[in-house]
């Protein structure tokens, strides 16, 4: 194990998944949890419990189809 | 076996099927209808909607942007959120009038249990007298590839028919030495 890996980045969402409920209207709050080429962060990384990852996927997926969002970055 | 008890049963679904229910949609509207006649456009939806047994609580313009990738060759679009009272049973018919219609260029049904308390308000905003849409950009439809860009000119065929007669590898190498030999 090197001795400089980096720290793993802070999750996104809060803790306690107090985040607002991820709709898919809301373009601004979900491109926080989107990388450059539009593609869904981890669960490790956002911070969400299974349930609001999964909502999170819901919400990203019907910008996707009505083109709010590419599907492909 | 929680997963199986939360499901309705088959009786519910048949009751469901014939009580109104309420659905969030949003539909993609081609600029050229909007341009055309606001009021026209959002007919499409009451008209489809009353056809099939329903009834449209709220609609609004939600915004007009710039798609993420072209829809039916059209790179801008309106976007109008409503509320509408349906039964389910009829879904697949409004579906498939929406499919069918070449004004809507896409659209999102999804069941909902409650209408946001902003929504009455902002219809009520649009339906006033003073209300009137901002015209879209003129820069919405794709511009089709030109032909000359694709096209390959006589030189460029020739030029490659000239690559093409090197000899490539050993293998051609050897043969062509055992030809001169």
């Amino acid at each position: 194990m090197s001795r400089d890996r980096r720290a793993p980045l802070p999750p996104i969402a809060g803790r306690n998944c107090d985040d607002a409920w991820p709709d898919y209207k809301e373009l601004e709050n979900l491109k926080r949890f989107l990388n450059g080429s539009a593609q869904i962060y981890s669960r490790k990384r956002t911070g969400f419990c299974s349930q609001c990852q999964r909502a999170l996927k819901q919400a990203v997926k019907r910008a996707r189809h009505i083109g709010l969002l590419p599907f492909v970055g | 076996m929680r997963h199986f008890a939360s499901r309705p049963s088959h009786r519910e679904r048949k009751e469901n099927q014939r009580t109104l229910s309420l659905y969030e949609s949003m539909i993609l509207f081609d600029n050229a209808v909007v341009r055309e006649d606001w009021k026209k456009a959002k007919s499409v939806i009451v008209d489809a909607v009353a056809k099939h047994g329903g009834t449209v609580t709220t609609s609004r313009r939600w915004d007009e942007r710039r798609l993420a990738y072209p829809i039916k060759n059209k790179n801008r679009a309106t976007f109008v959120l409503c509320y509408l009272d349906i039964p389910g049973a009829s879904l697949p018919g409004l579906r498939r009038e929406f499919e069918l219609s070449e004004r809507v260029l896409r659209y999102l049904l999804l069941r909902v249990d409650e209408i946001p308390a902003t929504e009455h308000e902002l219809t009520t905003a649009e339906e006033a007298e003073g209300f009137s849409v901002p015209p879209p950009p003129a820069d919405d439809i794709v511009e089709p590839e030109t032909p000359e860009s694709n096209q390959e000119t006589v030189e460029d065929i020739l030029a490659e028919g000239e690559m093409d007669d090197r000899p490539r590898g050993r293998r051609t190498e050897r043969a062509s030495a055992e030809v001169t030999s």
